[in-house]
């Protein structure tokens, strides 16, 4: 850990050419994951990350430097060699910090650091159990692993503020593959939180429950039929599903996109029907334990809940302070990194659109025909053009109000700002996922999520003819 | 005496019977322009280090990014700790060294000379000329510069220790065009380790013109096609489908080329190298287990000649390693450092008058979702050009491909001469193909 007093004399000498800002950003984590492979453990492994970032701004210009130096000397030579980017006459002197308090949100109640790994392997073991006694000779590999992290960070900024934040993760994974003469699919299911060992021992989420999900799921689609392709009404499941709001609208309301007028959502919209009415959307880190939540970013503005569509009306952005001086607004509690190789910016912390009024099974009986896509392997956007793309893992033909046949390979396709406007039903099952987000900033921690709903019409590719 | 022999001593002293470090020290620059301004300028030291040992005849990994006499500790406690627990029997191997090294330089000094603002120059003149190319151009969504700088270090308790340096840069641009209420993007990478081979002014034509040509694109009519598919198409299928020559893979049942070596997979026009020891930035004359890399096909003629093996999964078949043990942890993975499609004699054109009518596909996202990488069942949007009286003709867009790898490599038709190298170190060529599913309208 760096001292205060260090962490002045690093800013003071950052700051000497004229930024306006400086910050610290010091992080110690471990990791440790455990695989098991076909009931055998096949590897496990543990990982170290220690270093500091050094982050400059002088209006909108950006410096950013890392080091694993973490000597008074390493630190210095880091800031001085990255103040050489400015020239000019200091503008700001650092003489105190004071810390930032914040709330625990997401308290823990055994530090995985207690956990014997053997603890993690039997609970594991459990799922990998449960998929065996279906003795289905269909089921050819399976999957199971078991992952925490414990992250520490500091942060200490030239607005004379420092603070730390500490948090672990835990995440459970099993995957199934599944063979016939057709060929093979998979099945995958991996629930996450930031909550110790207890959380994977619960109703809702135990071994045994999610690996039987995961080998049923690579079980159904091996008999699945090709998806039709062409324009259809989707109904889309809740939780997993809401990644296709994510991509498709929630990385176009980052500050990072929105500033530099790069997204389909600009600012000259809010107040705007970018959604049908009856669409509501929220990110909010401040959900206790869960998956994607900060209690404080990476720059000191404490976690929030940003409503950022009301029904149907654009109401509100992801925000970094950078990105922020664009917009003339201040951060909202949105700038997050993977860790300190990267340079903050906005991101996504537990994003979904809330709940509506109908129940999933209206929805399903208002359908004649139609594809109910309940899972996806996730997708991609441009948000500049908001056009995205979504691969299903579970998906089924609505007839006449019910679900029928599964069907695989279907992949969604369309433009954020449109399909937006075509959600004509949403149901009141909301429910979260836990994903992994990548973008320039790193691989974080998002949750995604959704209640069932319907859009009214997608563009659906895949290679089973029409939808007759 | 190295500062790593405390890890070797200590490693003994905890009774692991084998170790190994691969270290991997870098340096790297990005600098990145928005509105004729820097807008990230990021300059950074990194080291990381993965260590693994041997205890009981199991093997354990660790891994971290500094180095001092506590993590070395760690590092030892934590192999130790990780090793204990490991089930699985397969034979594990600390390599002792291959007999003979096909060393490739893939360190080029000069461009560690380039000046700063030789690379600002570029990125300027780079930004502006996007700008100014075509009016359609409403945006310039980022230019950037990066450089980075590597030496791994690979060494273990049999006494190899080997070196690589290695360096490149790469330009990345990206902008937006606008046609009316239609918007598109398009962007582009230039990656080498020779300076003077960048070109400002032709990179910022070859973006423009990618992003201009998909204006006024709307989706065809669903149905099967002839079909061009571009090189970095056939780059992001090519990845996937050898994916399946992983020997861990057919090991493990969930390969689709299982029993296929010596048998035909694809069309005759069709092979597929291995080509490590290639002179360019991805050369790799050693893989992550210390082993000689060489050249070698993987598909010839269309022929399987062999399946992809590490130390682990060539002794499971009582066969030579092939030197493609790449990728962390206790266990090494499999993977290519240069994959090439061999290209073959027909231009582009006469590719275009060989289909008559059919689709030209240039790009496609979302492989992560869109492909099944066990079945290799894709379905992909994508974007390209109707192809019309063997011309190029109006843009597509909002359309998904779809197909399977093992049908789409035993329906090329022809591979043409145009190789292009991508930044995933794939070299290959525009690629006619008998038929593929488009939705559309």
């Amino acid at each position: 850990m760096i001292s205060k007093k260090i962490a002045i004399d690093v800013l003071n000498e950052s700051l000497a050419t004229g930024a306006d800002y400086a910050e610290i950003f010091y992080e110690d984590s471990h990791s440790h994951g455990v695989t098991i492979e076909n009931g055998k453990v096949e590897t496990t492994s543990s990982n170290s990350l220690c270093g500091v970032g050094l982050r400059l701004l002088k209006n909108n210009q950006c410096v950013y430097g890392y080091t694993n130096d973490l000597s008074k000397k390493g630190l210095f030579a880091l800031a001085s060699s990255l103040s050489k980017s400015f020239h000019d006459e200091r503008l700001v002197t650092v003489t105190k910090l004071d810390m930032i308090r914040c709330k625990n949100r997401s308290p823990i109640k055994r530090s995985y650091d207690d956990v014997p790994v053997e603890e993690k392997i039997a609970l594991i073991r459990e799922g990998i159990d449960e998929i065996n006694s279906l003795n289905d000779p269909r089921i050819v590999r399976t999957f199971g692993v078991f992952g925490d992290n414990y992250r520490f960070v500091a942060v200490f900024n030239s607005k004379g503020k420092w603070f730390k934040r500490v948090s672990e993760f835990g995440r459970m994974v099993f995957q199934v593959i599944a063979a016939n003469q057709n060929g093979f699919e998979t099945g995958f299911e991996g629930p996450g939180a930031q909550q110790g060992i207890e959380y994977f021992r619960t109703e809702k989420v135990n071994p045994k429950k999610t690996a039987r999900k995961a080998a049923e799921t690579a079980l159904k689609m091996l008999t699945a039929a090709e998806c039709p392709s062409g324009k259809m009404p989707v109904v889309i499941g809740n939780g997993w599903g809401g990644v296709l709001f994510h991509e498709s609208c929630g990385h176009p309301l980052e500050a990072s996109a929105v500033s530099k007028g790069l997204s389909c959502f600009s600012e000259n919209k809010i107040g705007d029907y970018i959604a049908s009415p009856v669409v509501s959307a929220v990110d909010d880190s401040t959900i206790p334990n869960e998956w994607g939540s900060i209690d404080i970013d990476d720059e000191g503005n404490l976690g929030t809940k940003r409503l950022l569509i009301k029904n149907g009306k654009l109401n509100d952005y992801m925000i970094d302070d950078l990105n922020g001086r664009r917009m003339n607004r201040e951060g909202n509690g949105a700038c997050r990194r993977q860790n300190y190789r990267y340079i903050p910016t906005s991101r996504m912390s537990n994003t979904y659109i809330c709940n509506g009024k109908n129940t999933p099974e209206d929805i399903i009986k208002a359908t004649k025909l139609g594809l109910y896509a309940v899972s996806f392997n996730g997708g991609s956007v441009d948000p500049t053009t908001g056009e995205f793309n979504f691969g299903c893992s579970e998906a089924y033909i609505i007839r006449d109000g019910k679900i029928c046949e599964p069907v695989k390979g279907a992949t969604l396709i369309g433009k954020g700002s449109e399909i937006l406007k075509k959600i004509d039903m949403v149901a009141n099952d909301l429910d979260l996922a836990q994903g992994m987000c990548g973008a320039s900033s790193g691989s974080i921690r998002t949750n995604v999520g959704q209640p069932t709903l319907r859009v009214s019409e997608v563009t659906v590719g895949g290679r089973g003819g029409e939808l007759k | 005496m190295s500062k790593y022999d405390k890890f070797f001593a200590l490693a003994k002293e905890a009774g692991l019977e084998q170790v190994e470090l691969f270290i991997s020290e870098s340096h790297s620059l990005q600098i990145s322009l928005f509105h004729g301004e820097v807008d990230e300028y990021k300059d950074n030291n990194g080291y990381s280090i993965m260590a693994r040992g041997i205890l009981n005849g199991k093997c354990g990994s660790a891994n971290a990014d500094v180095w001092n006499k506590e993590k070395a500790a760690w590092l030892v406690n934590e192999i130790v700790n990780n090793a204990k627990v490991i089930e699985n029997d397969d034979p594990i191997f600390i390599f002792k060294g291959s007999d003979k090294y096909h060393k490739v330089n893939t360190f080029n000094k000069e461009l560690e000379l380039v000046s700063i603002d030789q690379k600002m120059k570029e990125l300027y003149t780079l930004e502006k000329a996007l700008k100014e190319i075509d009016p359609r151009i409403v945006e310039v969504a980022g230019t950037e510069y990066s450089q980075t700088s590597e030496k791994v270090t690979l060494m273990n308790s049999n006494g190899l220790n080997l070196v690589q340096k290695s360096n490149y840069f790469t330009f990345v641009a990206q902008c937006v065009a606008k046609q009316g209420e239609q918007t598109k993007s398009g962007y582009d990478f230039f990656l080498d380790n020779d300076f003077s081979k960048f070109n400002a002014q032709e990179f910022a034509k070859k973006i423009v013109k990618i992003t201009v040509d998909q204006l006024g694109g709307e989706p065809c009519e669903t149905n099967k096609y002839k079909a061009i598919l571009h090189p970095d198409v056939v780059t992001s299928l090519l990845k996937a489908y050898i994916g399946h020559a992983d020997a861990e893979e057919v090991q493990k049942h969930s390969s689709l080329f299982i029993d296929k070596v010596g048998k035909k997979i694809a069309s005759s026009k069709v092979t597929i190298e291995d080509k490590p020891l290639t002179k360019n930035v991805f050369a790799r004359w050693f893989d992550d287990e210390g082993v000689a890399t060489s050249n070698k096909p993987i598909v010839k003629n269309g022929k399987l000649q062999t399946y992809l093996y590490n130390l682990t999964t060539a002794a499971k078949d009582g066969v030579e390693t092939t030197g493609n043990g790449f990728g962390g942890g206790s266990k090494r993975g499999i993977g290519s450092a240069f994959l090439s499609l061999k290209p073959g004699k027909k231009s582009l054109d006469e590719l275009f008058e060989m289909v008559g009518n059919g689709v030209y596909i240039t790009d496609v996202s979302g492989l992560h979702a869109g492909l099944n990488p066990q079945s290799g069942n894709f379905s992909l949007q994508s974007t390209g050009f109707m192809i019309e009286n063997g011309k190029k003709g109006k843009p597509l867009d909002l359309i998904t491909v779809g197909g399977n790898l093992l049908d789409i490599f035993k329906d090329v038709l022809e591979v043409g001469n145009d190789v292009t190298v991508s930044p995933s170190g794939v070299s290959a060529e525009s690629v006619l193909i008998k038929k593929i599913a488009v939705s559309g309208k």
